[in-house]
């Protein structure tokens, strides 16, 4: 994927991060994209079910439940759509 | 934006990590409609929830705890009845998935069969208010089955009768050289006596800050648990039905949806029912009192008490207390 596309997935993702948890004082400018969701945000698998659903709307791609530990950053999260994404093309 | 890096120190993180990815995924499971104790008070017959066609093939249960498994549980956390009087399905739980088991204690569960899984005493009290309630005193029993047993607590269910005098049974305990978890009571079945009036709440949430004082190594409990369990309160939310986690989730239609327990079932021994939450049925969620429920509460609700370092120091020590209790952690 080229660098620009990426970059716009990210701040798309971190959006819906923001809005999903209603973080405050946060852009998706401002959002750090390798920030440990866990460690440093403090999601837990339910937050991370509800940002799925989300997701796999806008991106049209089904992320399996057993896959969320891979999905420890803004970054892995784009990664792993991208996979997603090339493998049905 | 708040991060756990901005509220916590370096230790605090830490033990933050040490329990932020254990992600449980518990269910509960009647093994048995039968009990070799009728308890006043005990939800599982006040409520009929025994009147199941109990499942008696083993292979059965084996092939239900595989299909559980493949579900995604990874703690299974056995009631009743009274599991004991069911050995075989208890082991087909324990060699299939980390086990919990919910005893009377008047069976000992053979450590040569169950060499660590998790055993849970149910205690109703000092020696007389054990005779009103469940006919004989199981301590005098229970802790010569398990005295020193590593693997072994008291889930110790305080009445309202038992206010201020839990230390001698609470020392009882640490002489056995065993551990004790406090909840209160729910008078399903309303016992005269046994209903809790919040004066008797308020005393008991000193007593059990200062039983925790008292007695650190033997009682696995936090402060902000009693507070939260005693007055129902939970940053400034009250507990409830549209505040519970403990509901099983094919039965969960609650809107808006509630942070809950994912996964989470409680099953009949027939391997088909499904009871609504880990308690019964018939009790009234606004003043239910079940330990678990609350300390779930207050898990699920992880980045609510995000809010500040204290709020969030309270949420850790409630998680190390639910881990300490299955051994996820050590004590």
């Amino acid at each position: 994927m080229p660098e620009a596309n990426l970059e716009g997935m990210i701040r798309k993702v971190a959006d819906i991060i923001i809005g999903e948890l209603k973080l405050e004082e946060v852009t998706a400018e401002t959002f750090n994209p390798d920030m440990d969701l866990v460690d440093e945000l403090g999601i837990d698998s339910m937050d991370l079910a509800t940002i799925a659903l989300v997701l796999q709307d806008e991106f049209k791609v089904a992320i399996d439940e057993d896959d969320y530990p891979k999905l420890k950053t803004v970054r892995l999260i784009c990664r792993y759509i991208e996979d997603k994404l090339a493998a049905k093309h | 934006m708040k991060t756990i890096s901005s509220l916590l120190d370096a230790d605090w993180h830490e033990r933050y990590r040490r329990i932020a990815n254990l992600n449980i995924r518990s269910s509960i499971y009647d093994v048995t409609n039968r009990c070799n104790l009728r308890c006043k008070g005990c939800f599982f017959f006040s409520s009929g929830e025994h009147h199941v066609e109990e499942e008696t093939d083993i292979r059965k249960w084996e092939a239900f705890i595989d299909h559980e498994k493949e579900r995604g549980v990874n703690l299974a956390i056995l009631i009743g009845g009274e599991p004991t009087l069911c050995m075989d399905r208890v082991e087909a739980f324990y060699k299939r998935i980390p086990t919990y088991c919910a005893t009377n204690g008047l069976i000992k569960v053979s450590r040569e069969q169950f060499p660590d899984m998790m055993v849970g005493i149910s205690l109703w009290g000092g020696g007389e208010d054990e005779k009103i309630l469940r006919g004989k005193d199981t301590f005098a029993i229970s802790s010569k089955n398990y005295e020193g047993d590593p693997y072994t607590y008291y889930l110790y269910t305080v009445t309202p009768k038992q206010v201020g005098k839990t230390e001698p049974v609470i020392r009882r305990i640490a002489e056995h050289g065993l551990k004790v978890h406090l909840q209160l009571l729910s008078n399903d079945e309303g016992v005269d006596g046994f209903s809790w009036r919040a004066e008797e709440l308020r005393d008991l949430r000193a007593e059990m800050d200062a039983m925790l004082d008292q007695y650190p190594q033997t009682v696995i409990s936090s402060k902000y648990y009693h507070e939260v369990i005693t007055t129902g309160m939970m940053l400034g939310r009250r507990f409830g039905w549209m505040e519970c986690p403990s509901v099983t989730e094919s039965m969960d239609r609650r809107q808006p949806p509630v942070r809950r327990l994912i996964r989470f079932y409680r099953w009949a021994a027939d391997l088909k029912t499904v009871h609504r939450c880990c308690t019964s049925a018939t009790r009234d969620c606004s003043t239910c009192k079940d330990g678990a429920a609350h300390m779930s509460w207050i898990m699920v609700n992880k980045r609510d008490h995000m809010n500040t370092t204290r709020d969030l120091q309270n949420w850790i020590e409630v998680y190390e207390m639910f881990a300490k209790l299955y051994r996820l952690i050590p004590w």
